[in-house]
Parts: C-alpha cells; structure tokens; sequence
C-alpha cells in the first residue's frame, strides 16, 4: 500500500470579485460576482512508504492546498486521494492520528507557558499512553537536543528552538506520515542542518515518509530521494533530484586561469569543430568555456590544454537554484520540453509521467 | 499631505462599503436596539408624564438619536492601535511621512462617516416611521447638532486614542479596553440620560468627558437643551477636545521614548 | 464525550499555568468583566428611581431576575470566548491546525479560548438572586436547586446555539459582520418584564432570538408570578435551550464543511 496515493486531484476556488471604484463597491454591497479559480488541476502521484518527497512550486502553484487536502483540511473538488489508507477528508478524526503535520510559518505550541505542557496536552489529544510518550519524547528530546528547553515558555524561544520544539510536538504520537509545510523557513543555517539531519535520521529509523514544501532548494537537495515540481496547479516534473538535473541543465562551464592574458579570438578557433561551444572572458586572466552534456570535458580540454599554459582549471556545474529558476521561467514543462529537444542532440525529454520515481 | 489623509478617508470607506454583512445586521440590531429601550421607557412613563424634564415624546427622540448618532461616533481605534503596537507593526509607522494618529482618527473618520451615510440618515428615517419621534424645527438647531456631532466623535475617537495607547504599557490592556466601553456607555448618557441619574453621580458625571460624546449633543437635538444653554454645552465640548490632546500628546511623546530608547 | 471532558481538564491546567503568569490580567478581566454588570444593574436601580414597577414587576424581582440571568450567562461567557473566531482562525489561518488534531473541532476551538473568569459572574448572580429572595421572602427547597440547575442549563444552551451559529458567519464571510457585539447588546433586552414589549418584540426575543428565555422566563417561575403563562415559559427553556443548540451546531458544521470545499 502506497503511503500517498493521488489521482486525478482537482481543486476549486470561488473568489470573490471586487468591483472597482465607489461605484462598483456599490455593487458589491447589493450583488456579488463570483470567479472560479483552479488551484490544482487534476494532478496525480503516487509516494511509496518510507519515501521523503519534496514538493516544490512558486507561491501560488497549488502547493498548500495539496497539502491541505492531503492531511484532511479541504475537501478536493474531484479525484480520488487516499493517504496511509484512508481517504483524508472522510475519516479525519481517525485519520489524522496517524499523521504529524507542521505549518512552518504558525505554532502549535501554547504561547505563554512550557513547551512541554503544550506536550502533555498533546499526548491527550492523540490519546498516547503515557509509557509510550515517555519514551518518545526521551528520545526526540536527546536528537534535538532540547534538554533544559523544555520548561521555557514558547515565547522566550528562539525561532530555532521553536522549530525544533514544533517538530517534536508533531511526532509524539509517533505518525507514520509527516507533513512539513516550510519547515526551514526563516532559520539559520546551523538550525537548517540540524532539522534536515534529524528528518533524515527519522526517516531512515522510523520509516517514516516525509512530505515537505519548500523555497530552498538545498532542503531537497539535502533530503529527498525525489522531487514533486508544480506550476499553475499542474505537476511538471515528478523524478529523482539528479535526473531533475542531469536532464534540465544543458550543460556545464571550465573556468581557465591563464598565465597570460587570455584572448578571445585566439581561444575560439581551439574549439572550432564544437559548434556549441561558448567563450567568455571573466577578467584579466580567466575565461570561461561553456560545454553541453553531450561533449565530453576531455575532449574539449585536451584543445586547450595543449595550445594554452594554464595556471588553474574549475568545473562548474549548474546548481539546482538556476536549473528551477530556469523552470519557473520558462513556465510549463512542456516548453521546456521542446527547447530542451531541439537544442540538444537526444537528451530525452523529461515529461511529467515518463519519469519513474527511483523508490 | 492633506489630500493624503482625505484619500485615507476615502479608502476606509471603501472598505466600510465592502462589508456587506455587517451594513445589513447593522440595521436590522440597532433597530432592535432602539426599540427595546422606547418600550423600556414606555414603561416607566406609565404613571409619569415628566421626569426630570423629558417628557416621553422626547425621550423617545433622546433613545433614537442617541443610538443613532453612536453609529457614527463609534470606532474601534482603540482596538486597533493596541493591536498595531503589540504586533509591532507601529514601529513602520514611526517612520512615514505621517503622523501616526492623524492617520487612525482620519480612517475612524472614513468608518463614521459610512455610517453616518449609509446607516444614521436612512435609520433616522426609519426609526422615525415606526415610533413617536420629534426632529428639530429650527435650521439653527440642525446646524449646531451636526457641529456637536463632529465633536462628539472626536471625543470619542481620542478616548480610544488614549486607550489603545496604552499597549505601549500594559502588556494586555484587553480589560481596559472592555472597562473603558463600560464607562463610555453609561456615563455618556446613551442608555440613560444623565439627567435621570441620582444627584451625586451627575455630579461626578459633569466632570468627566463621556458627557460630550453623547448626552449633550443629544440633549440639543431633543430640545431639551436651547438657546445660549445649547451655545454653552457646545463649549464644553470644545473645551475636551482640546484638553484630551494633552494627555494623548503625553503619552505618545511617552511610548516613542520607549519606542526608540528602549528598542520597544 | 468522557474524551473531549478529560481534554476539558486538560486544557484547564493550561489555562491556569497561562494566567499564573499573568496574575494582574486576571483580576483586571474579572473586575472589568462586573464593571459591564454592575453597569446594567445601575440602569435597572436608576431606572426604579422615577418609576415604582417596570410592567407590574417590582424593583426586587426585576434585580432578582437580572441575577438569574448573570448565572447562565457566566457559564457560557467561560466556555464560548470566541469572539475574535474570524480573525485568530480563519485570516490567520489556525483553523487548519485546528483540522489536523483529532478532537472534534469545535471543542478543541472553545477550549483553547476557555475564560474561567467569567465564573465570577455567575457567583454575583447567585449572590444577587439570595439578596432579593431573602428581601421578598422567598425560600428554596430541594426541587427547587434541581429546576435552577435545569433551567441554568437550558438558557446556557440557547446561548451557545445563538452564538455558535452566528460565529459559524466566519466561513462563509472573511469580512467582520460586526453582529456578535450588537448581538450581545439584544441580549440584554432579555432580562427585563417581556410584557413591556409590544408583540412583535416580545415575538422576537422568544422565538427568534429567544433571549427572553436567558433571563425573564425562568427566572418568573421563582418568582412564582401569577401569570401562568409565565411559569409554563419557563419549563420551555430546555426544550428551546435544546432546539437552538441544535440548530447553532448544525449551522457550524455546514460552515466547516463549506471551510473545507465540500459544501455546495
């Protein structure tokens, strides 16, 4: 049984239209006008258990409220969703006892008094016997390193201690399915480790699976197996982080250090036969060379190497950041797609469901 | 700078506008409202014909035109200028080309102004269809209420003012907020007129500025209070605007000290 | 329902850990709390002054019956302190935790707000109903603490359905309907004789918004008044008590369901 299985997952908005100027706020007082809005448009994936996916999108690419149908909050307009067996938004006082859920921007800590009564009100709700919680909380206690923390009143917190703090309030009851909406946001880079190392280590302990949305790219990078990228309500790319970049990226870049100052009309007859090949000079004695997958860094070295003296060589690959930014601009897969076909020799296209997920 | 705080104005209004819901169970509860007392004092007029001056006619008219006129004058500023200082959104405001409370009385002044509008001058018709009311018939005394209900929601507005203030002090001023409309209800003399009080506590009542807001514009509408009484009562009104700027001033010159010395 | 009355327990301990903290708050809200009743009390006593009977009803049994009203009224005020529900969970979006919990909504919402404070007001009530019975004469048996608890229970319950289901506008309108506050102003109307309204009043405050029956009702069977009409009214109140209760959880449920994209 799948941990999360979606298909054809469809969700609708009415907003409200506001009418312009004094006379149109008339209006309104008297008669509303409506507009429907497609948050998610019939989207479908599967996450097997035990699987840590990252789910990305621009803001307003539909990823909350896939998240929020997921763990039960909205009802989808159309589709059939079933997460750890159950479908979320019929069964949700059953359901969600089996799932933690963190809403990065917003506690679930009792402002004014102890994190750890916040705790014990906790274990209530979820019904956790006591030995049960004991134990649990012992060990995420000692993972996070929350020790003397725990008698703090949420608000003496730091935002780092906070997090930790919500991470150990959503798994006391020991769920099998976490939902981490933008849990790193806002945090320090020492903080952001230790959460992605805990999260790791929870998963790879627990089996637990792992859902999470983020806008940093090094979260997935640190954490997932496989990346779920959404535009405009749409899936357009469902995969492993490396495909995501071996297929999205075009190419990388050698930066030569020369000994000499390096010209740019004696460098590009060096590697005249590769027509797709690109030079740039960077400054006084660096140029930079720009190669395609499809030629090999050896070949177009060994051009250089023996023409030119050479202080220092670097190969620059395209980091995650610029290959989505990439995406996002260009907007749908589709597009991308096809850019991706022409200019380049071969390299498959990356479709959203011809990828499968390496489970 | 001023056609700055007009489009405020305008703004709040729009937004008052938006609020569909609350235009229309607004209407229908302070009519209810109004209702509820006419027939309260109904009652109590059973064997009287006057007391202590108002005759039921203009009681009727006092209850109506008081309620009424609380549509306009009344605002939650305090509310919000608490809620601006506790989340700390009031520091950004330090540093606009603004000032600060001008800016909150003039969007109050869009909300009233809604009100005034859209809910006092229809409901005045209204109210005044289904129970015995007597408007004014002299053009004077229509200028001076309108004068004096200006004033009444500047009073009104600075005693939020000062309340909302507070939060620079008080780490939950949510009690004070809920003593501060107690004492605005009664001692303004919208459920009862001061007249009707007991002698020792319309004593105390004349030195207090919740007086202003209601009782005596209302007063004036009624006919209860004329000529050179009226003139006088307006003063009085005057002269607590005035005097509420300087605790208002106090305190605001207090909370940027603190605002800026002691980093909030 | 053992589960969501242990949650009861539980978020109390909270509750009291919070306010322990903030020792002043605590009497602040609990004086400011009887500064809104003590105000109501005060237009009854003003009132009486100009006036030997409201309706037929003396000054001692209308002060009783604003004393059985206080009673319910504190219990509910403990429980249902959701008055900024729009604002904390529905704009800010704390509904969704809400959703994420396995307790039922509603429950987990009225007692993480939870007042307890209000209970002082049920106590003055009390307190207030033993001063004007011992004036009148009036004793108390056995059945009789078994019918106040009855009827107690009913007015909290219509209370709770009038409140539930007009908290419920949240969902299906984020701008603030400024009704609860206005609402809370009608409610008042509800402790005074209903047989100074006229009849369309007197229809509404017992049928559509039954406040008559928080207050005045039940608190006449006591009174032993000699308009039947009156005790059988009283003996309605956890019939209404129940029907109300039962409409305001309805009206709740269909809001989140609609929250949650699945009404129509």
């Amino acid at each position: 049984m799948p941990a999360i299985d979606v298909k054809d997952l469809r969700k609708e908005f009415r907003v409200q239209k506001n009418r312009e100027g004094l006379t149109g706020a008339f209006k309104d007082l008297f008669k509303r006008e409506y507009t429907e809005v497609a948050a998610v448009k019939d989207i479908s994936f599967t996450i097997p258990e035990g699987e840590i996916c990252g789910y990305i999108g621009e803001n307003g690419a539909g990823k909350s409220t896939t998240i929020k149908m997921l763990t039960g909050i909205l009802v989808p307009t159309s589709g059939q969703l079933k997460v750890n067996g159950y479908v979320p938004y019929q069964e949700r006082e059953k359901f969600v006892r089996e799932i933690g859920v963190v809403f990065g921007q917003r506690s679930q800590l009792w402002w004014d008094i102890g994190v750890i009564e916040s705790f014990q009100l906790l274990r209530k709700v979820y019904r956790v016997p006591e030995d049960q919680y004991r134990k649990r909380l012992n060990e995420l206690v000692e993972r996070l390193q929350l020790g003397d923390l725990l008698t703090r009143p949420v608000r003496k917190l730091s935002l780092g201690q906070r997090m930790r703090c919500e991470l150990v309030a959503s798994l006391l009851h020991n769920p099998s399915i976490l939902f981490l909406d933008e849990p790193t946001i806002g945090l320090d880079i020492v903080v952001k480790t230790e959460i992605r190392d805990f999260l790791k280590m929870l998963n790879r302990e627990h089996g637990t699976t792992i859902l999470l949305t983020t806008h940093d790219l090094q979260d997935i990078e640190a954490l997932c197996s496989r990346v779920i990228m959404l535009d405009d309500g749409r899936i357009i790319y469902d995969g492993g982080l490396e495909e995501l970049k071996e297929k999205w990226s075009k190419g990388r870049e050698i930066r030569f250090q020369f000994t000499s100052r390096p010209k740019l009309e004696e460098l590009v007859p060096l590697t005249r036969d590769f027509p797709d090949v690109q030079w740039t000079s960077e400054d006084e004695l660096t140029a930079s060379m720009w190669l395609p997958h499809h030629i090999n860094v050896s070949d177009a070295l060994s051009r250089v190497v023996g023409a030119k003296e050479i202080r220092d060589i670097k190969i620059i690959e395209t980091n995650t950041d610029e290959i989505v930014r990439e995406i996002y601009k260009s907007g749908s897969a589709e597009a991308r797609k096809h850019g991706q076909a022409s200019g380049e020799n071969g390299g498959s296209p990356a479709g959203q469901k011809e990828t499968v997920p390496n489970a | 700078m001023l056609s700055a705080y007009m489009d405020l104005i305008r703004i709040r209004f729009l937004m008052m506008l938006a609020y569909r819901v609350n235009y229309y169970s607004g209407i229908v509860i302070y009519a209810i409202n109004i209702g509820a007392y006419y027939f309260f004092w109904n009652a109590i007029y059973m064997d009287e014909e006057v007391i202590r001056g108002f005759t039921l006619a203009q009681m009727t008219t006092y209850v109506a035109v008081s309620w009424m006129a609380r549509a306009f004058y009344f605002n939650n500023l305090d509310r919000e200028i608490s809620n601006e200082i506790r989340d700390g959104s009031v520091a950004i405001q330090f540093i606009r080309p603004y000032v600060y409370l001008v800016v909150k009385m003039m969007q109050g002044f869009g909300e009233g102004l809604f009100r005034l509008l859209l809910f006092m001058v229809p409901g005045l018709v209204v109210v005044s269809l289904i129970f015995p009311i007597e408007f004014p018939s002299e053009p004077r005394t229509w200028l001076l209420y309108a004068l004096m209900l200006l004033l009444s929601f500047l009073i009104n507005s600075q005693i939020n003012i000062l309340t909302g203030l507070c939060a620079f002090f008080i780490e939950n001023i949510e009690g004070m907020m809920r003593m501060k409309r107690v004492l605005v209800d009664l001692f303004s003399g919208v459920v009862i007129p001061i007249a009707l009080f007991p002698g020792w506590l319309a004593a105390i009542v004349q030195w207090l500025p919740f007086q202003a807001i209601a009782y005596l514009p209302s007063s004036v509408f009624t006919g209860r209070t004329t000529g050179d009484a009226a003139l006088q009562a307006l003063m009085v009104q005057g002269i607590w605007f005035v005097v509420l700027i300087i605790p208002i001033w106090l305190l605001w010159r207090a909370a940027r000290h603190r605002l800026f010395v002691q980093g909030g | 329902m053992f589960f969501h009355a242990m949650l009861f327990w539980e978020y109390l301990k909270n509750y009291a850990k919070t306010r322990l903290t903030y020792r002043a708050d605590f009497w602040i809200e609990v004086l400011s709390d009887l500064a809104f009743q003590a105000m109501n009390l005060i237009v009854i006593l003003i009132a009486f002054q100009h006036t030997p009977t409201l309706g037929g009803w003396t000054e001692s049994e209308v002060v009783f019956v604003y004393g059985f009203f206080m009673v319910p009224f504190g219990i509910f005020s403990c429980f249902f302190n959701l008055w900024n529900f729009s604002d904390r969970y529905i704009v800010k979006g704390e509904m969704d935790r809400i959703l994420t919990r396995p307790a039922y909504n509603l429950v987990q919402i009225m007692l993480e707000n939870m007042d307890p404070p209000s209970l002082f007001g049920s106590l003055v009530g009390l307190v207030i109903m033993a001063i004007t019975s011992a004036q009148m004469g009036m004793t108390y048996g056995f059945l009789d603490i078994l019918v106040l608890i009855l009827l107690v229970a009913g007015a909290v319950l219509i209370y709770f359905g009038i409140y539930t289901a007009l908290t419920a506008i949240a969902f299906y309108s984020d701008s603030p309907t400024g009704i609860l506050p206005l609402m809370y102003n009608i409610q008042n109307y509800g402790r005074y004789p209903v047989n100074i309204y006229n009849k369309v009043m007197r229809f509404i405050l017992t049928w559509l918004i039954p406040f008559a029956f928080v207050g005045v009702y039940p608190a006449a069977f006591f009174l032993e008044r000699s308009q039947t009409d009156d005790i059988r009214m009283a003996f309605l109140t956890p019939v209404v008590g129940l029907v109300f209760a039962a409409i305001g959880l309805a009206v709740w449920n269909f809001g989140v369901k609609r929250y949650r994209g699945a009404g129509s």
